[in-house]
């Protein structure tokens, strides 16, 4: 019976990649060749086999939770972390795998994103913007259609609730008393106290300094919604860092709650799992608008959960085309930008392996975006092996085209869009000259622009607009 | 009075279909709440009046008044645009052609199934409804007494629309109604930024022109608001005259309205003004209303027992009440913000402390002086900082149908917190003012009550101000000694404003070459009031509390702007 439950819950299976799909690989539009030498920075733990003591609970059944029982999508992911935090982290991939299948909590989990988050969100049919494209594409009327999904009404205005809400349930589940969590732009942060505080869990949110000081009102919001944030030199890689030192000292009671498809297995897995909601919403709403699947699917990617949410469910529809936009800062040769997959090289980073941005010492390079969210140096082990496979397409798009993108989107639609979002509404420019008439482009709209406001302002917005 | 003959049957056809969708018990109950004395004592002082009631108008309100207390039986509004005595179209006859072919539009809009359709499928997939009916249990638990008794208390999540507040649900409506007239000019008017973002937000999705008129000092307030309305594609006109605030503005926009009538619809963000935007804003909202209605059904199988909602101008009120004024056993609950205090003379409670009286074209309660003339209303919350309410508010609260009570800005803020922490969701300060009125409210309910309160907007736009309160360490409420000192009057206490402060914070910096904090910076600043009236040689003696390296940040980012 519970089988039949978790195929309910998770939709499509994802088995392994099959090798067939690296026939896709011509579809790579802006990525760079993969580089050959794979230099791996900072090896904590070589792992090859399955580790001594693995617990395969209830995995056999669903071989398909992972890219193998190593958590290794390919070469990648992995769990490169000290021994102290192995047995730690094979108790969370118990109850993960556990709660999967357990009625119980997906009823609350449920009534908890239809009554909290606000879910459904619309798939919304961007009618001005599909319009804009088509009046300015040479052969008259003739253009894609583009639709938005529009995360950005999600509680907190990003789709980063979904995924603490459940590990915060998860977190009381194990009996943990406290949640401490890292945060660059600051939405997992709030996405993380509010669910703290819904759940009357004690909540710490580590936090850069730099970052504090760029979204001071977040930090605010934070404090009100009860968690404390506590400051660490440096930015969102410091605060990680840091967060992640601080669980290990109290591994009883602390949660370490990570907001993105990073880290050791199984975070990736489990974040990936829980945003996937947006791909099989998306799917039904697809199937109710227009009878099919969605031709295109276009996200961001910084470290790529709102991506894989959205992607995950149609990994196996090879008919779909995915396409990531990363972030290209003040442009790719300039060495201010944050296009991991585009210039990166595969390393090991924060317990898994993945294509980084690191110099030739293998030490991390510092990123940038104006899009702070999509500020990290690295990027999901999942995304990277969707990369290699073939199966995706990645391009980057700049600071600038990003901060028009956003123009657009506010003008056409009445919809300010956040500044990562606006990276991944930024490609439609090149994008849609190439498609068909007809064909269906969906768009996670994964965050409100509210955040923003001021970074735009700062940018020396056309003065027209102060 | 310009009426039109569908006028009345449009009103029976909505009462008829609405008899079909729920049973209601005929005879009116009042086991709650006792209706409030109907002649009130004092003599009401009407003010500017436009036009003088025609007999036969008083006789229709005669006729309202005599249906009494079954609600089945009001006419909300009558043929004429009014609710009992309040309402009406008080506006100057420029305007009366344009109200009568809206008030027409309107009424074949309702029953058009295109634009019903089209409206509903924005609503779902542009705005995000239907928004959830949540179980707060955390706050019900935060009101559950000792026994282990207590309301159970629901939140209707309109913070979870597109732009954050419910707004937008009338917005979208109105833009609509206005391509389907023709129209392809827009006018708002906009206080604090709110309504003025959303009717922008509205306008670029429709594709229409769009002219916000704001006062030229709100505009320096806020700041943000008018770069995002402009980013939207707005075009934000600073008004200048009089105190240059909302109502200087509201009359430019009005004044703007009566030159382009022709191409131009005017977006009233309220359930106040002329008829037919009372009845038309309601009816926009009242979506509100019925998805409660259809939830409460699917959640516990019956009606709610009591609805909360904060009232300003009251939109968000009416939204929820609307579906459910004619079951009687649903008691209706409307906040208004008390400020400082009812007896400080800075609030905005127009229901409570108001006379009758008529603005923005139409009757209703109002704070004004004996003179007649507006008193400058006061709230932390921009929203409910308006002088009048909507005329429906004034006729529920006449009859006896809803009761309303009024909450503090302390109080609020208080709740702001409250809730922050217990929920993980940050109120509107508006709303927080529905919330701050749970504190009174639980403890007379009995077990089991459900209650449902509106929570209209989300507090991202307030955090700014919240930050006032925490990062100047001025608390949300003194230690009772100072309230005693006070009350007995052996301390004087005074406040100087955030702008005086930085003013003083400047100028001790440059005098002395000592930085001080701002909390000190306070008291630094009365020295300009005080030292005038002090007579030659007295010596002050000034607590200089705390150095200001802290604070510097904080100062720059003022002091540049």
């Amino acid at each position: 019976m519970s089988s039949t439950k978790i195929f309910q819950v998770r939709g499509q299976p994802l088995p392994r990649f099959p090798v067939r799909n690296h026939r896709m690989i011509n579809t790579v539009v802006c990525g760079f060749p993969i580089i050959s030498h794979h230099r791996v920075s900072n090896v904590l733990s070589r792992t090859s086999g399955p580790f001594l003591g693995y617990v395969p609970a209830r995995t056999d059944e669903n071989p398909f939770l992972r890219g193998d029982s190593n958590g290794r999508f390919g070469k990648f992911g992995g769990k490169f972390v000290p021994e102290t935090l192995m047995s730690c982290l094979r108790d969370l991939e118990d109850e993960f795998n556990f709660v999967l299948s357990d009625h119980e909590f997906q009823v609350e989990f449920t009534a908890a994103l239809r009554d909290y988050v606000g879910r459904e969100t619309p798939l919304y049919f961007a009618e001005r913007l599909t319009q804009h494209y088509k009046n300015i594409a040479r052969t008259t009327g003739d253009g894609p259609e583009i639709y938005l999904k529009r995360e950005d009404l999600c509680h907190g205005g990003s789709h980063k609730i979904n995924n603490a809400l459940a590990q915060a349930m998860i977190a009381r589940r194990l009996g943990c008393s406290r949640v401490v969590a890292a945060t660059g732009s600051g939405q997992h942060g709030v996405a993380t106290a509010a669910a703290c505080a819904k759940l009357s869990l004690e909540c710490t949110v580590f936090m850069g300094t730099t970052d504090i000081e760029k979204q001071s009102s977040n930090v605010l919001s934070m404090k009100l919604l009860g968690a404390q944030v506590k400051s660490v030199q440096g930015t969102f890689q410091d605060a990680s860092s840091e967060a992640i030192r601080n669980w290990v000292g109290k591994l009883e009671t602390t949660y370490y709650l990570p907001g993105t498809v990073v880290g050791p297995h199984p975070s990736p897995v489990m974040v990936r799992e829980f945003q996937s909601v947006i791909g099989k919403e998306t799917r039904r709403q697809a199937k109710q608008l227009w009878g099919g699947k969605p031709d295109v699917l276009v996200a961001c990617v910084g470290s790529g959960s709102n991506a894989l949410g959205l992607f995950h469910e149609f990994v196996r529809d090879e008919d779909v085309r995915l396409v990531g936009v990363e972030a290209a800062g003040l442009g790719l040769d300039s060495g201010k930008h944050s296009a991991t997959l585009a210039v990166g090289d595969v390393g090991v980073y924060h317990g898994s392996m993945s294509y980084l941005l690191q110099d030739d010492q293998g030490q991390i390079l510092r990123p940038h975006s104006i899009g702070v969210g999509l500020e990290y140096p690295g990027v999901g082990p999942e995304i990277s092996f969707l990369k290699e496979s073939g199966r995706a397409e990645f391009c980057t798009a700049t600071d600038q085209e990003a901060i028009q993108a956003c123009m657009l989107l506010s003008r056409l639609e009445g919809i300010i869009p956040a500044l990562e979002t606006s990276h991944a509404l930024a490609i439609l420019e090149k994008l849609v000259p190439t498609l068909r008439d007809g064909a269906k482009v969906v768009v996670n709209c994964s965050g409100r622009g509210d955040k923003d406001i001021n970074t735009l302002i700062q940018r020396g917005m056309p003065s027209s607009l102060c | 009075m310009a009426t039109s003959g569908t006028a009345s049957s449009f009103r029976t056809s909505v009462s008829a279909s609405s008899r079909l969708t729920h049973l209601r018990s005929s005879p009116f109950k009042v086991p709650n709440f006792t209706p409030l004395p109907s002649s009130r004592s004092h003599s009401f002082s009407v003010s500017c009046t436009i036009a003088k009631d025609p007999t036969f108008l008083m006789a229709e309100a005669e006729k309202t008044k005599a249906a009494g207390s079954d609600p089945t039986l009001w006419k909300r509004p009558d043929s004429f645009g009014r609710f009992g005595k309040f309402g009406g179209k008080y506006v100057p006859e420029t305007l009366m052609h344009a109200l009568s072919e809206l008030e027409t539009a309107f009424y074949s809009l309702a029953t058009d199934d295109d634009f019903q359709r089209e409206l509903a499928g924005i609503l779902k997939d542009y705005v995000g409804r239907e928004s959830p009916l949540y179980f707060a249990e955390r706050l019900t638990e935060h009101y559950r007494r000792e026994n282990g008794e207590g309301p159970l208390i629901y939140l209707k999540r309109e913070d979870l629309n597109h732009t954050g507040a419910h707004k937008i649900n009338n917005a979208v409506a109105q833009a609509l109604l206005a391509k389907r007239l023709g129209k392809k000019r827009i006018i708002a008017e906009t206080g604090a930024g709110q309504h003025g973002v959303a009717t922008a937000t509205v306008c670029a999705r429709f594709g229409l022109q769009c002219i916000i008129y704001m006062g030229a000092q709100d505009m320096e307030r806020q700041a943000l608001n008018v770069f995002r309305m402009r980013l939207l594609g707005a075009e934000v006109r600073g008004v200048h005259s009089g105190t240059a605030t909302l109502k200087d503005a509201t009359s430019e926009a009005i004044r703007d309205w009566v030159t382009n009538v022709e191409t131009t619809h005017y977006i009233l963000g309220s359930v106040a003004g002329p008829h037919p935007y009372p009845m038309m804003v309601r009816d926009f909202h009242a979506v509100i209303g019925k998805e409660t209605r259809r939830q409460a059904m699917e959640k516990w199988g019956g009606k709610p027992d009591v609805l909360v909602a904060c009232v300003g101008g009251g939109s968000n009120a009416m939204g929820l009440f609307h579906e459910f004024v004619d079951d009687t056993e649903v008691r209706m609950i409307g906040v208004e913000a008390a400020g400082f205090g009812l007896d400080s003379g800075k609030h905005a409670a127009t229901l409570t402390k108001g006379d009758v009286g008529v603005l923005h074209g139409a009757m209703s309660y109002l704070l004004q002086d004996d003179d007649g003339q507006i008193i400058e209303p006061h709230s932390i919350s921009a929203g409910l900082d308006y002088p009048g309410v909507g005329p429906e508010h004034s006729f529920l609260k006449d009859m006896g149908r809803a009761e309303y009570y009024s909450v503090t800005d302390e109080e609020a803020l208080e709740a702001f917190k409250r809730v922050s922490r217990l929920e993980g969701i940050i109120p509107a300060l508006e709303t927080s003012h529905a919330l701050a009125h749970l504190e009174k409210l639980c403890p007379t309910l009995p077990d089991g009550a459900r209650v449902v309160l509106n929570f209209s907007g989300r507090g991202d736009k307030d955090v700014q101000t919240a930050i006032k309160y925490l990062e100047l360490g001025l608390h949300w409420s003194t230690g009772p000694e100072h309230s005693f000192l006070k009350e007995m009057g052996r301390v004087e206490y005074y406040s100087v404003t955030d702008e005086e402060a930085l003013e003083a914070f400047k100028r001790v910096s440059r005098l002395e070459g000592i930085i001080p904090a701002l909390e000190t910076s306070h008291a630094l600043a009365h020295l300009e009031k005080l030292c005038p009236t002090l007579p030659d040689g007295a010596r002050v003696v000034l607590n200089f509390s705390g150095r200001g390296d802290k604070d510097v940040q904080t100062a720059i980012k003022y002091l540049e702007v």
